[in-house]
């Protein structure tokens, strides 16, 4: 019933009301209309073009579209006087108030009754200045953005990169992403974009690059998916930003402190070396004054004072070389639980000697770590032959240093704790500073500092807890992320 | 003539022993202290004629015990001689430590290790 309705409609049309539906439908399609004769004059145009080209009347096309005196080089609308077939081109040209615009002209040749010659062509123009200069911004953001960007296929070869990277790393393009940032032959360990086109996820990374000129470049990389229709995987972006001054930053502030830290130190070296050289010269004064009254206990004294200054030096030497080892830990997977042991094992027959009860508290749930094995053991000790020191400087019975290691949120955290003679205010001020020493001439004040130097090497930190008389709590933080980045860098 | 008393604070032992070794064998009366509290109970005991003071010592410097010495006027008169590995060429910038004007430098610095017949001259020209 509906279906013969509307076919009554349709015929029902007359054919001036069809001609009124032509018309309507040439102001109103959404493209600028316009009719042009062989000597490319305008001859009609709707009311789009109008308003967008201006005033047509009398007026050659290249003139209109384009403002110019003669026609263009590449003019469509004569390829398809002289071809017959219909053309598609997008061109450049000027609207009425003078601003360029981008456009797409469809242009289709209008036949003559006898359908044998082409008197007119209809010119069809869309115009894509927005989309132009969208897709103008994007290529400027892409290649202006002070960071590397890449697109890598499933292949792993690079399909785009912008100027930042181009002009920093070799060719680019169609080449394997590792090749290029790293001169590598096969796949990089832990890959970002790998781990990328595996889940969708984004991805982060520190990473060394090679550049040009075989440049060191340090960048810190994001990894996103580019997703095609079924949800795979087809392309990854990597931006990176470049950390490499950063980085020469970081290694000169860290220069200069050393700098300082090396001043300071061999200030504190000479003055260690100085008392040692007093009790060396007190020793040989003592011999000597024992052979001249032939006083043998003056002799023993003195030869006493002689190798304990002796033994002083080799200690000094020793941790002065330990504490200037400027190497970065070498970390591996170890359990701390083992190495507490160790540690106690080593001290037991010490502080049982000393009647101090040596033993450790270790959480179940201790996991294991990227540590250096002979740092912290190195660490531990210190801590642990300190807290035996206070223990006996106590002069009480029955004493305790416990070891205990456990973890805390993100923290591994080892602690020593004795209940000896404590620390006050102003000690804990200079515990940590260079060549400080409560032990007179049994210490070289380079423990603590060496124990914190390696804390910091690892990323941790290191904090004393004490009240004088209460004893001490010396607490050893290492963030397990700071832990495992170090880790992946070595690996790097 | 009695003989003049000497006390020694220092935290090293065997630096001690040699300095009072060195009076002991020159007809001085030497006492020898290793850290500042016992230091100030022997001052009150045994009121020294000069004091031989370390600086850098762990618990309390030996400029906290010269502050003190030198505020008590029962002792700001006792002469001391500073002797340490810290002063250079026998110079040292006393100010630096102890910026009170109203407390008077000591008497001297020596530098260690020592040479004994210049501490030993130092000593005999204070207690002249």
């Amino acid at each position: 019933m509906g279906k013969q309705n509307i076919k009554n409609t349709v015929t029902q049309i007359d054919k001036n009301t069809k001609e009124q539906i032509y018309e309507e439908l040439y102001q109103q399609v959404p493209f600028n209309v316009a009719v042009i004769d062989r000597n490319f004059n305008v001859v009609d145009a709707n009311n789009n073009f109008t308003e967008y080209f201006g005033q047509w009347e009398n007026k050659k096309c290249y003139d209109v579209y384009k403002k110019l005196k003669k026609p263009c080089a590449d003019c469509p609308t004569g390829e398809v006087f002289k071809n017959g077939e219909p053309v598609v081109a997008d061109s450049v040209g000027i609207d009425q108030h003078g601003r360029k615009t981008h456009y797409v002209a469809h242009v289709f040749p209008i036949h003559n009754k006898d359908n044998d010659k082409i008197d007119y062509v209809m010119e069809m123009t869309r115009t894509i200045t927005e989309t132009n200069r969208w897709q103008q911004e994007y290529q400027i953001l892409f290649d202006r953005v002070p960071c590397y960007v890449t697109v890598i296929g499933e292949d792993y070869r690079i399909v785009r990169a912008n100027e930042a990277f181009r002009s920093n790393f070799e060719d680019a393009l169609g080449k394997h992403c590792y090749k290029v940032y790293k001169r590598r032959n096969s796949r990089c360990p832990n890959c970002p974009a790998a781990k990328t086109f595996k889940d969708g996820k984004v991805h982060r990374s520190n990473q060394i690059g090679i550049g040009k000129g075989n440049k060191e470049i340090h960048y810190q990389v994001s990894t996103s998916a580019l997703m095609r229709g079924s949800g795979n995987v087809a392309h990854v972006i990597e931006i990176s930003n470049d950390i490499t001054e950063l980085k020469r930053l970081e290694n000169r502030v860290i220069e200069a402190q050393r700098l300082s830290a090396v001043g300071q130190t061999v200030a504190g070296l000479a003055h260690s070396i100085k008392n040692i050289l007093m009790g060396l010269e007190g020793g040989k004064f003592i011999v000597s004054l024992g052979l001249t009254k032939n006083n043998n206990a003056m002799i023993n004294q003195g030869w006493e004072m002689l190798e304990r200054n002796f033994d002083k030096t080799t200690t000094l030497v020793k941790d002065f070389l330990s504490f200037s080892k400027g190497r970065l830990p070498e970390l591996r997977l170890i359990s701390p639980t083992d190495l507490i042991k160790e540690i106690v094992d080593l001290y037991k027959d010490i502080a049982a000697q000393s009647n101090i009860n040596l033993c450790f508290e270790i959480d179940s749930n201790i996991k294991q770590a990227p540590l250096d094995p002979a740092g912290i053991h190195t660490c531990l000790t210190n801590l642990v032959s300190n807290a035996i020191d206070a223990c006996l400087m106590a002069e009480r019975k029955g004493t305790q240093v416990v070891i205990k290691a456990y973890e805390q949120g993100d923290k591994l955290i080892f602690e020593v704790i004795d209940d000896g003679s404590g620390i006050d205010y102003e000690l804990k001020q200079k515990i940590f500073t260079t060549f400080f020493t409560t032990k007179g001439g049994g210490g070289t004040g380079l423990g603590l500092l060496t124990t914190r130097k390696i804390v910091q090497e690892h990323g941790g930190k290191i904090l004393v807890d004490s009240k004088e008389g209460s004893g001490a709590r010396f607490r050893m933080e290492f963030p397990r992320k700071r832990l495992f980045s170090l880790y992946r860098e070595r690996e790097v | 003539m009695s003989q003049k008393k000497i006390l020694i604070i220092d935290d090293e032992p065997d630096v001690a022993v040699y300095l009072e070794t060195i009076l002991s064998t020159n007809n001085y009366r030497a006492y020898a202290s290793y850290d500042i509290k016992s230091a100030m109970e022997q001052v009150e005991n045994i009121r020294p004629d000069l004091i031989c003071l370390d600086i850098m010592m762990p618990q309390e410097t030996g400029f906290s015990f010269y502050k003190r010495l030198r505020q008590k006027k029962e002792y700001d008169s006792i002469p001391v001689i500073i002797i340490s590995g810290a002063i250079d060429n026998g110079e040292f910038e006393f100010r630096k430590y102890v910026s009170d004007e109203s407390i008077i430098p000591p008497e001297f610095y020596l530098e260690k290790p020592v040479v004994v017949d210049d501490y030993l001259e130092k000593i005999k020209s204070l207690l002249n």
